[in-house]
């Protein structure tokens, strides 16, 4: 098998250098070069232990367990070539940093066929026209392998209620990964009932000074301090029994998506005071700095929270996951083909769009999940297995995974995978108020003998409420649209709070300084010129 | 008949591919800055940016912020590499390279590495150091260029004449008279240089700055943050600016390192 991949890829290589292009092999013709760019570390490179095994059966290759032997784009390649398109593809991978970059990137003039940007990036790109739509075959549920349209949540991209609906993104993009954002903690460093990490003002809390972080990224620190600015209003709209779901959706966001003058100065001058209080701004130090104790809590996105709860969870340190309790942060990042890149060549088209199918059939989704800690947006069996095989309670005691535990919790991720879609989770990884005893699990023969809870809510976990929170958490998030026009003053409001300005320094710095280099200034003509005004002689 | 073509070897066609690299990699991307930083958004001409650098506080505020790190850092670097140098230099032949190569010894490790070791150390000297960040701001910089200080001390000291030394002890003065009179004045090249080493990249590195928490723009980040805003116009007219400042310190400062023989007196 192997062997057999290396050939292809040398193949692949061989063909696309000049020589053969020379020569005028006929086989050049038929391989399309697919350029996708995606986020750093974002993709499963393969190269996993055999203890890393997925126990999941797996039906797209007939194996009795998921593992990433070779990397998703190798897999990816062997697979098109292997089906029945009538050309070979060979895919030109690269990565980039942030969305800016991206932007950056390509108003510079690279070219990539398919990215994968955030939300609002993908609103930006789309107002520019930059995007070329996905064709009506992608959208052909009859098709089995369009795995995409198949599998992914109703929830996120489907018709009418799904996210993309509401958004007109459907046909747009392609939904890769999903989550929330909010702060991991390290509970034994807070308040006991957990109060102020449920809650954005913590980044403003004297009690916490210099000791939370915050991204360093405009977007999430400007929708963080728009979280405080508006806290009161926000929880008076998630208390409100009168409103209907709808205005309050519609409400929360118009809230947090306020770019109006007033807001920005506003929102300028809180980002001042949390520059004071927090611990930094930091751009990838919190993750290691969490681990560490260095700071108590960071304000991060769900997928890099889960991703650090694993890694603490081996250094033996318990971190938690909390969503701030007045609205979170709903992101995406999607996959767009760009009008430039495609440049209307359909098996271009053709092999981006089967791109995105291949990351979205679920055994190359379970891999990415496990690889980079994110939460894909597919809906299929096999993720959900996943997700049960990660964090469901084993009650089986002769199980070499069974651990003790007192409670069991019926965890609903039906909004996302479907009807009647839970897991039993250990009640002790979640922080659930109003949970009630159930019985109707009790003929369940899995969990019999346990003490079964259900209901309630939860803003509060560890690793299975950051991939999938509850449907309350859903409720109060907000997708947050391009700022648009905007854009150039809120970027101008974070220049401004990370800058020192010549009016905010302190008056006694200037004149201590000025003093200093004054006399320093006085002693050195001094010296310089001593023999004229001392001597009153010529100097020799 | 025909005169046989001759290639004939020019010593000065050695300096073809610098001057080839320089044309490329200095030359042009400057002349990419003057132009953006001369035009606005949609590509005319004007002096919008240059008014705002010196109407816009921020601009100001950073440039005198990233002139104190750069001065207070210099000025550590050259308090405590001088007496190293000064003993280098007057040590016995043998122990001397040993000793220089210690302190030369940390660049030879990446220096986001030794500045990632040093967060660890001021950790458990300060327990939480995002409380001082200028303080370790500027020791982050001095940690970071302290050899770049002492190697020109070194050599500007270790070629003053032992015999002026000497004779001025003969001549009756003592050892500070000596010292600001022979030694000081003499080795002012030296200071220069590495002065000129030291101030100009610290006013501009913001990976130390970012690593050790400060979160504080200095020029370098704020060029950074305007050209990740899609904002070239501005950052290139700040680069500019600080590439002239930068052209006149080294300017002023040239003529005391062209003439080593004199330059010392001049000064003082």
């Amino acid at each position: 098998m192997k062997k057999k991949r290396i050939a292809a890829v040398a193949a692949a290589c061989f063909m696309a250098t000049p020589v053969a292009a020379l020569v005028g092999c006929a086989e050049t013709d038929e391989t399309v070069v697919l350029r996708v760019s995606n986020w750093e570390e974002y993709i499963d490179l393969g190269d996993w232990d055999d203890e890393e095994a997925i126990d999941i059966e797996n039906p797209y290759t007939g194996e009795d367990s998921i593992i990433g032997e070779n990397s998703v784009i190798d897999d990816f390649t062997e697979w098109f070539n292997s089906q029945d398109y009538g050309f070979d593809v060979r895919v030109e991978y690269s990565t980039f940093g942030t969305n800016e970059d991206l932007y950056n990137q390509l108003n510079l003039g690279d070219v990539y066929d398919l990215v994968c940007p955030s939300e609002y990036m993908i609103m930006k790109l789309l107002n520019e026209g930059k995007i070329q739509p996905y064709s009506e075959g992608f959208s052909d549920q009859s098709k089995e392998t369009n795995y995409y349209v198949n599998n992914v949540s109703r929830y996120i991209d489907g018709a009418e209620g799904s996210i993309f609906y509401e958004n007109e993104w459907n046909g747009i993009a392609a939904c890769y990964m999903w989550g929330t954002t909010g702060f991991v903690f390290n509970p034994e460093l807070v308040d006991e009932d957990l109060d102020d990490v449920s809650a954005c003002d913590i980044l403003i809390n004297e009690d916490y000074y210099k000791s939370v972080t915050v991204k360093d990224n405009v977007r999430d620190a400007y929708f963080a301090a728009l979280s405080v600015l508006f806290e009161d209003r926000l929880n008076e709209i998630n208390a409100d029994t009168a409103m209907s779901e709808e205005q309050k959706a519609e409400e929360r966001s118009d809230l947090l998506n306020s770019t109006d003058e007033d807001t920005v100065r506003a929102a300028e001058e809180l980002l001042k005071k949390v520059k004071e209080n927090v611990y930094s701004f930091e751009t990838d130090s919190g993750k290691t700095d969490m681990v560490t104790g260095k700071v108590k809590a960071n304000y991060q996105w769900s997928g890099d929270a889960v991703y650090i709860m694993d890694q603490a969870d081996e250094d033996e340190t318990e971190l938690w996951y909390s969503v701030p309790e007045e609205g979170t942060n709903l992101w995406f990042d999607g996959w767009v083909m760009l009008k430039d890149g495609i440049a209307g060549n359909e098996q271009k088209q053709t092999a981006a769009e089967a791109f995105v199918n291949f990351l979205s059939r679920p055994d190359i989704a379970v891999r990415n999940m496990y690889y980079i800690g994110y939460t894909s947006s597919i809906a299929a069996d096999e993720v959900f297995n996943y997700f049960d095989w990660c964090y469901g309670a084993v009650t089986d005691e002769d199980s070499e995974d069974y651990y003790e535990f007192d409670n069991i919790y019926v965890y609903d991720v039906s909004y996302f995978f479907g009807d009647d879609s839970y897991i039993y989770i250990d009640m002790d990884s979640l922080n659930v108020e109003g949970a009630r005893l159930t019985h109707d699990y009790d003929d369940d023969e899995y969990v019999a003998g346990y003490p079964v809870y259900s209901g309630g809510t939860i803003s509060i976990g560890r690793q299975a409420f950051g991939q999938y929170p509850t449907q309350d958490v859903i409720a109060r998030s907000v997708v947050m649209r391009d700022f648009g026009d905007d854009l150039a003053d809120i970027n101008q409001m974070w220049i401004n709070v990370r800058c020192l300005n010549v009016t905010d320094i302190n008056i006694n710095v200037v004149i201590a300084v000025t003093s200093i280099v004054v006399i320093m200034a006085t002693a050195i003509i001094l010296y310089r010129f001593r023999f004229n005004i001392f001597y009153n002689r010529k100097r020799k | 008949m025909t005169k046989t073509f001759k290639l004939r070897f020019n010593r000065k066609q050695l300096c073809i591919p610098y001057a080839a690299f320089l044309i490329l990699f200095v030359i042009c991307p400057l002349l990419v800055i003057v132009y953006y930083a001369f035009t606005n958004r949609t590509g005319q001409f004007t002096f919008d940016n240059l008014v705002l650098f010196f109407t816009n506080g921020n601009t100001l505020g950073t440039l005198l912020y990233s002139l104190a790190i750069a001065a207070a850092t210099t000025a550590v670097c050259l308090v405590i590499a001088y007496p190293v140098a000064y003993i280098l230099s007057r040590s016995k032949f043998r122990k001397k390279y040993v000793l220089l190569m210690l302190f030369v010894l940390p660049m030879w490790i990446n220096f986001t590495l030794r500045i990632t070791a040093l967060k660890e150390i001021l950790t458990a000297i300060e327990a939480n150091i995002s409380a001082y960040p200028f303080l370790n701001t500027v020791i982050g910089m001095s940690y970071d260029f302290l050899p770049f200080m002492i190697l020109p001390l070194y050599t500007s000291l270790s070629k003053l004449d032992n015999s002026l030394t000497e004779a001025a002890a003969d001549l009756g003065a003592n050892n500070f008279t000596v010292f600001m009179r022979v030694i000081l004045p003499l080795s002012v090249p030296g200071i220069i240089s590495g002065v000129t080493m030291v101030l100009l990249p610290s006013m501009t590195n913001y990976v130390v700055l970012d690593m050790l928490y400060n979160s504080t723009y200095i020029m370098g980040s704020l060029i950074g943050s305007y050209f990740s805003h899609f904002d070239w116009n501005n950052g290139s007219m700040i680069s500019l600016i600080l590439l002239i400042i930068i052209f006149v310190i080294t300017l002023a400062t040239n003529r005391f390192s062209d003439n080593n023989e004199t330059a010392g007196r001049n000064i003082l």
